[in-house]
């Protein structure tokens, strides 16, 4: 049971983690991969502020988000004055030099991490209370996005993603709504990176490498990207299927490129059948394929 | 109406059977577990997959061989022992989640695990679930200070490589080394060590340089290397990365003595390097064949079986003796009538204290360290031959 709820808290965090980057990714339109070293950020920030000061868990976890926004704001100025190709170079070259920097540094325990992060609460209930807080957490994450995004705001952000120049045209500040986006997003990531560190006890530059760009970016896009539900759904599949795999009890022959191969096949599949993702209706699929293609052809064109 | 509902319904369909069908998977796993309380349960966790899968593989092959051997010898108190193995990819955090599996849902009471920078991402949840945790593989010095319930059957680095260090001064007179090491737990503690010991001893450190653990190119280090003109090159790295860097000094046209450590005693780099390997020095703290009878014995049935040299030798025979020295761990709990649980299997580690392992000779457990003679060999027409032994 244990084990479960261990499971579920991750997924927790993850729902918090996709959806914060889909926020971002598929509501902003904003192609960036750096999300995971916001995470990155808020986990180190709290684990170092619980080691060294021993400040209460909560406070920790909001100065790891507080340098989350910062750091965000910094690349987004920077960065979001180029957008779609650029911006996904610039945010990649954020997070690998910013993982550099973290695997070389003394304090952050270099590229072993740091291990000593304070159990602040202990006892059989630890596990189902951090499944209360960060489960809380998620959902409150999913229900201001909604609300954010369903609301007038959240028209302005559609908009701004999906045609800027007539959006700017109505004299709306793009560059604005892109950063709060962006700030928003990434805020959000470092809570969850607070959270990981708080409950694993243990945080390593390689748990926020490229590869979990990657991971984050199946959640939202298999789940329904720009939808409320889908980064929650596409969480849930991607923590839970390799953790059922491994009671399959297969050799480790087979087990070994069996995730790859589930992963890759999911992504493919839903690539060609369900473009608008597991959440994304039906029809808007055939929308966004019709679209996919007229943009295309359009591309072939110029 | 009716076929416009349809989509709704069999994705909702889909959906919850396939988070039952998640769920479901774990509560039988679970409950299998009740039914057969009986064999004595050793969770393992290595790489069996990703980078490190040649050594991790062979590692459990090993371990295997032991669980065979003390089951066909009737198991601990008529109870058979039995591996819980998962995969860790030698990652941090899928070494966490098989933890928590093997506590949660296989309750194995002990853990062989390996890979320094595992190790310390597992180290939280040994101490707060009080599973004992014994290191197998991995040699970073800081695993002696991860907690109370995590113990090393492996020595750290400290051991071997300090007593490389005074050797390369004392018996080979070198005065002027340099030390490339892999950027990550296995390589920056070691390196301060040899350093440190170098300098203590006398010598001096003319180049000190990282190198990436996915690094291919190595010719910006090595003309630094160069220019520093040292008498001898302590490489530690991983026999991913150590061959490369030997063949591209060579190619640069240093042709100084190379020194590694026990990862690199391996056949493969031979054959990666062919004349480029001779004179490389590596550190093993297991005996060889001709220190130890059990060895050739071992050896031999592994070729059998295996139709091939195990990858890593040295660190094949600890895995080996790590099932034995648990199985003793376990015999001596249950003598004394107690349950097989962290706590109690931690009690016996520290009373036992001094085991006769097999495959590696005496083994005494030193706090949170191990103490153990180590071995110098060196490459001589294609072959490791032994140069050294040191207490």
């Amino acid at each position: 049971m244990e084990y479960i709820l261990t499971i579920v808290v991750l997924i927790a965090i993850f729902v918090i983690l996709s959806s914060s980057y889909n926020l971002v990714i598929g509501y902003g339109g904003l192609a960036t991969v750096a999300h995971p070293i916001f995470y990155a950020l808020g986990a180190y920030t709290s684990a170092l502020l619980g080691i060294h000061f021993g400040l209460p868990a909560a406070i920790c976890v909001l100065a790891g988000a507080l340098v989350a926004v910062v750091a965000s704001i910094l690349l987004a100025l920077s960065a979001l004055r180029v957008a779609g190709d650029y911006l996904l170079i610039a945010s990649l070259g954020f997070q690998l030099g910013l993982l550099q920097v973290i695997k070389n540094f003394e304090f952050t325990g270099g590229p072993g991490g740091i291990s000593a992060i304070p159990n602040t609460i202990t006892g059989p209930w630890r596990t189902p209370a951090y499944l209360l807080i960060c489960g809380g957490i998620a959902a409150l994450t999913v229900w201001l996005i909604a609300r954010i995004v369903h609301g007038p705001y959240g028209r302005a952000i559609t908009a701004m993603r999906d045609e800027e120049l007539a959006f700017s045209a109505l004299g709306r500040n793009a560059m604005t709504i892109k950063v709060v986006v962006f700030a928003i997003g990434c805020g959000i990531a470092g809570i969850a990176g607070g959270l990981y560190a708080f409950y694993f006890q243990y945080v390593s530059p390689d748990q926020f490498e490229v590869l979990h760009s990657a991971a984050m970016l199946t959640m939202v896009v298999l789940g329904g990207m720009g939808t409320t539900m889908g980064p929650v759904v596409g969480a849930v599949v991607l923590i839970a299927i390799p953790q059922a795999i491994t009671f399959l009890n297969l050799p480790p022959a087979v087990m070994a490129p069996m995730q790859g191969i589930i992963f890759t096949t999911l992504v493919m599949l839903f690539l060609f059948l369900r473009p608008a993702g597991l959440v994304g209706p039906l029809s808007r699929d055939r929308m966004a394929g019709r679209t996919a293609l007229e943009k295309s052809s359009g591309g072939v064109a110029e | 109406m009716h076929t416009k509902r349809m989509p709704t319904l069999n994705r909702r369909r889909f959906l919850q059977s396939a988070a039952a069908a998640g769920l479901a998977v774990p509560l039988v796993g679970s409950r299998a577990w009740a039914q057969s309380k009986d064999p004595l349960k050793i969770g393992v966790t290595m790489p069996l997959t990703g980078s490190q899968a040649g050594y991790g593989n062979d590692f459990v092959i090993g371990m295997r061989q032991a669980l065979k051997d003390l089951n066909d010898a009737g198991g601990i108190a008529g109870r058979p022992l039995e591996l819980i193995v998962l995969d860790t990819q030698a990652e941090p955090s899928l070494g966490i989640n098989a933890m928590n599996r093997l506590i949660n849902v296989d309750k194995a009471p002990v853990i062989l695990t390996a890979w320094s920078a595992v190790v310390k991402a597992q180290a939280p949840t040994a101490n707060r679930e009080k599973v004992l945790l014994l290191n197998t593989g991995a040699n970073a010095p800081e695993i002696a200070h991860l907690g109370e319930f995590v113990y090393t059957l492996f020595p750290l680095a400290d051991v071997d490589i300090s007593a490389l260090a005074k050797y390369t001064y004392d018996k080979l007179g070198k005065r002027k080394a340099a030390v490339l090491y892999i950027n990550n737990d296995t390589g920056i503690d070691a390196a301060k060590v040899y350093k440190d010991v170098f300098e203590k001893t006398g010598g001096q450190v003319v180049a000190y340089e990282a190198y990436d653990p996915r690094a291919t190119e190595f010719s910006g280090m090595l003309l630094k290397v160069r220019a520093a003109s040292p008498d001898m090159v302590h490489v530690h790295g991983l026999l991913t990365d150590v061959p490369m860097v030997i063949a591209q000094m060579r190619q640069l046209g240093l042709q100084q003595r190379v020194s590694s450590y026990s990862a690199g005693y391996n056949q493969k780099l031979i054959d990666q390097l062919g004349p480029a390997a001779e004179d490389f020095i590596v550190t093993s703290l297991a005996p060889g064949a001709d220190d130890n009878p059990n060895v050739p014995q071992f050896l031999e049935r592994w070729k059998k079986e295996q139709n091939r040299h195990p990858n890593g030798l040295p660190y094949i025979q600890y895995q080996y003796d790590s099932v034995q020295t648990t199985a003793q761990l376990f015999k001596h709990v249950l003598e004394k009538k107690q349950e097989p649980t962290g706590e109690t299997m931690r009690a016996a580690l520290l009373a036992i204290k001094e085991f006769d392992s097999p495959l590696t000779g005496k083994t005494v457990v030193d706090g949170h360290r191990v103490r153990k003679p180590v071995f110098l060999l060196s490459v001589e027409k294609g072959q490791f031959k032994p140069l050294a032994k040191l207490d």
